[in-house]
């Protein structure tokens, strides 16, 4: 079932991000059963499937907003589990949501300030008085902000409250707080959900430059196979919680067990012996699966 | 606008005051402030004092339900906590008023501290709820203990300048033609603990603690994903908030130099300061400023309008105040939920689109 296969330069390389058996149930629900994946640095990583295949999930139980019932996550292995989510930004781990989450009352210069929030020595002590070194600590974060924006054309919208910008604009500015901790690695929750063609090219060209230029690691979660198969290094396949295969794209693309999950089978499901079925589906799949003209268009919750 | 000078330095862009209608702004109400007591009648410098002190009241209020969105209908209770500080240390102890001020805001600050892991768990109205319990069990305890607070028969509440010293008032001072009596020198004192409170608050909400507070408000979880102590943020802005409404407290204390328990101290207060903040413009600390103002400035306005009217007339004049207030407050709630703020928003860019609508 665990089909690991890497790009060869991760080999003998400390992988930066661990899942190991990490199990996550609400009540009788399970969410994510048993998956185990590593992340390299440098590495992009997607993680695929059909909706309520548990991503999302992944991506909470990461930064702490759920905590797994069984198993262990770990971060330059360090152990993750039990940390409150502020703890695991601290250590370098920051996030875009799929819904847009960003505070709308604030502008977006603001918006990408509380990225910069644990980067901050100061307190609400210093920070009242604003003498010296709280104002000096303002202007030296307010020059990284700025190198943000103008890594993603943000300029014009500067002062604008973010509940005032159009929902793609309002997306750059999350990828925007995200990147703004100079994280060293990246949850990206469907950066490229409800966007047209021309702003799902943009938005592979930012994660193409935060990957070459910033190098920062990321997992990415998206719908979109055109954006997973053309970007990802690797990609991990959930299905109702399970990881149901791992590896290259191409790799994954003619995976019988993906087919099955994105497509359906019409015999055996369930069973391990669906080689037949598989099969005959590959030739089906492997045209609808990564092809941008038609995608596997399903854009809700997950 | 050409007089808003193009920043080229990221300090620039952040100071309060950059562009040159807000320098002459600031000079003009600054010449206002000082010349006001000697051009208007005294009793004017009476209501200007309890404006003051709403405004410090408010902007604490502010900092807890405005930026960090915590609804508080605990308030008077801080005051509460305040005001009996001040006439405790100043009646049997003799502290001079510029140690009970801050005194009373540090024993205000504590209760809000030990209140305000109630708001770890509970949100919106939960939270008033419980915050409306404070009102009452520190009313109680004030009532349990009348050989230190006077019980139902009040405390005197003294402002000495120095330790079982002279008062506040006891000497009247003569600058050059112009005379500073009792109400005269409480104004100026209360300018400067208004202003430095006004500055405190501005800086608090164009810093990392005033972001994090709104990131609170408006996204909890986002909050926490991006790094932001959200547990540890609430506590600050309980107990920020609360050694600003101990230090009003306190001062309310000096103008009405005598004070009971209930009222002024109970849940008409509570809402009165969250009405002065829906005024004023939630989530800003001019609409605070402006807030506190209009409140106390509405009492004298409504016993003359409303005072020659049939049956609004036979009203008590702080009867006639509430309900001036709230149809004021109603009306903003319908009309500009911004409060005062949001209409000088409008007024400025009127002005700057001028000639032209929009």
């Amino acid at each position: 079932m665990d089909t690991t296969a890497r790009s060869g330069d991760d080999q003998g390389r400390a992988p930066l991000v661990t899942f190991e058996d990490v199990t996550l149930s609400f009540e009788g629900l399970v969410a994510i059963d048993d998956v185990s994946f590593e992340v390299y640095p440098g590495q992009l990583f997607a993680i695929i499937g059909p909706n309520g295949a548990g991503k999302t999930s992944t991506f909470n139980c990461i930064s702490g907003v759920y905590h797994p019932s069984a198993g262990r996550i770990t971060f330059e292995g360090r152990d993750l589990l039990g940390l409150p989510p502020h703890a695991i930004t601290e250590l370098g781990i920051a996030r875009t949501f799929q819904n847009v989450e960003l505070f709308p009352m604030l502008t977006t210069l603001d918006n990408l300030l509380v990225g910069r929030h644990v980067h901050y020595r100061s307190n609400w002590l210093r920070d009242g008085i604003w003498l010296g070194r709280a104002r000096r600590e303002e202007v030296a974060h307010r020059g990284r902000v700025e190198e943000i924006i103008d890594f993603l054309d943000l300029e014009s919208f500067r002062d604008k409250p973010a509940s005032f910008l159009p929902y793609g604009v309002q997306k750059r500015i999350e990828l925007g707080r995200a990147l703004v901790m100079d994280p060293k690695l990246l949850l990206l929750d469907e950066p490229a959900a409800g966007m047209n063609l021309e702003e799902t090219e943009d938005v592979a060209r930012y994660i193409l430059d935060v990957k070459e230029e910033l190098g920062i690691t990321q997992i990415l979660v998206e719908h979109d196979m055109g954006v997973v198969m053309d970007l990802a290094d690797e990609v991990a396949v959930l299905d109702f919680g399970r990881k149901i295969a791992q590896g290259r794209p191409a790799e994954v693309q003619s995976h019988p067990e993906v087919i099955r999950a994105y497509l359906g089978a019409s015999t055996d499901v369930g069973g391990d012996g669906g080689a037949a079925a598989g099969g005959d589906a590959a030739r089906t799949g492997e045209a609808a699966i990564g092809d941008t003209t038609d995608r596997v268009t399903d854009g809700g919750a997950s | 606008m050409p007089t808003t000078p193009l920043s080229v330095r990221y300090e620039d862009d952040l100071r309060l005051f950059a562009s040159v209608w807000r320098r002459i702004g600031i000079v003009l109400l600054a010449v206002g402030v000082v010349a006001f007591p000697f051009v208007v009648d005294g009793r004017w410098v009476m209501t200007a004092n309890f404006a003051l002190v709403a405004v410090v009241g408010a902007v604490g209020l502010m900092i807890l339900t405005g930026f960090t969105g915590q609804i508080s209908l605990g308030h008077a209770a801080f005051l509460a906590i305040g005001a009996y500080t001040a006439a405790v240390t100043g009646d049997t102890f003799g502290l001079p008023f510029w140690l009970s001020i801050p005194l009373g805001g540090a024993l205000a600050a504590l209760v809000g501290l030990a209140v305000g892991p109630f708001a770890l768990r509970l949100r919106g109205l939960y939270l008033a709820i419980v915050t409306l319990g404070l009102v009452f069990i520190v009313n109680h305890l004030l009532r349990a203990f009348p050989e230190v607070t006077g019980g139902l028969s009040g405390i005197r509440v003294p402002m000495l300048w120095w330790f079982d010293g002279p008062r506040v008032g006891d000497a009247t001072w003569e600058l050059g033609p112009l005379t500073l009596a009792s109400r005269e020198q409480l104004y100026f004192l209360f300018v400067l603990i208004t202003v430095g409170v006004v500055l405190f608050a501005t800086n608090l909400r164009r810093s990392r603690t005033g972001r994090a507070m709104n990131a609170v408000r408006d996204r909890d979880v986002a909050a926490a994903v991006m790094g932001v102590n959200v547990a540890r943020t609430k506590l600050e802005a309980f107990g920020i908030s609360s050694f600003i409404a101990g230090m009003a407290g306190a001062m309310f204390g000096y103008v009405q130099t005598f004070i009971t328990i209930d009222p002024p101290f109970n849940l008409i207060m509570s809402i009165e300061y969250i009405a002065m903040i829906v005024l004023g413009g939630v989530g800003t600390v001019v609409g605070a400023v402006l807030g506190g103002l209009a409140f106390v400035a509405i009492g004298p306005i409504a016993e003359h309008l409303l005072g020659g009217l049939p049956l609004l007339s036979e009203l008590s004049s702080s009867q006639q105040q509430r309900l001036m207030f709230a149809v004021i407050v109603g009306a903003f709630l319908l009309l500009e939920p911004l409060g005062l703020y949001g209409v000088w928003i409008r007024i400025k860019i009127y002005f700057m689109a001028w000639p032209f609508r929009y």
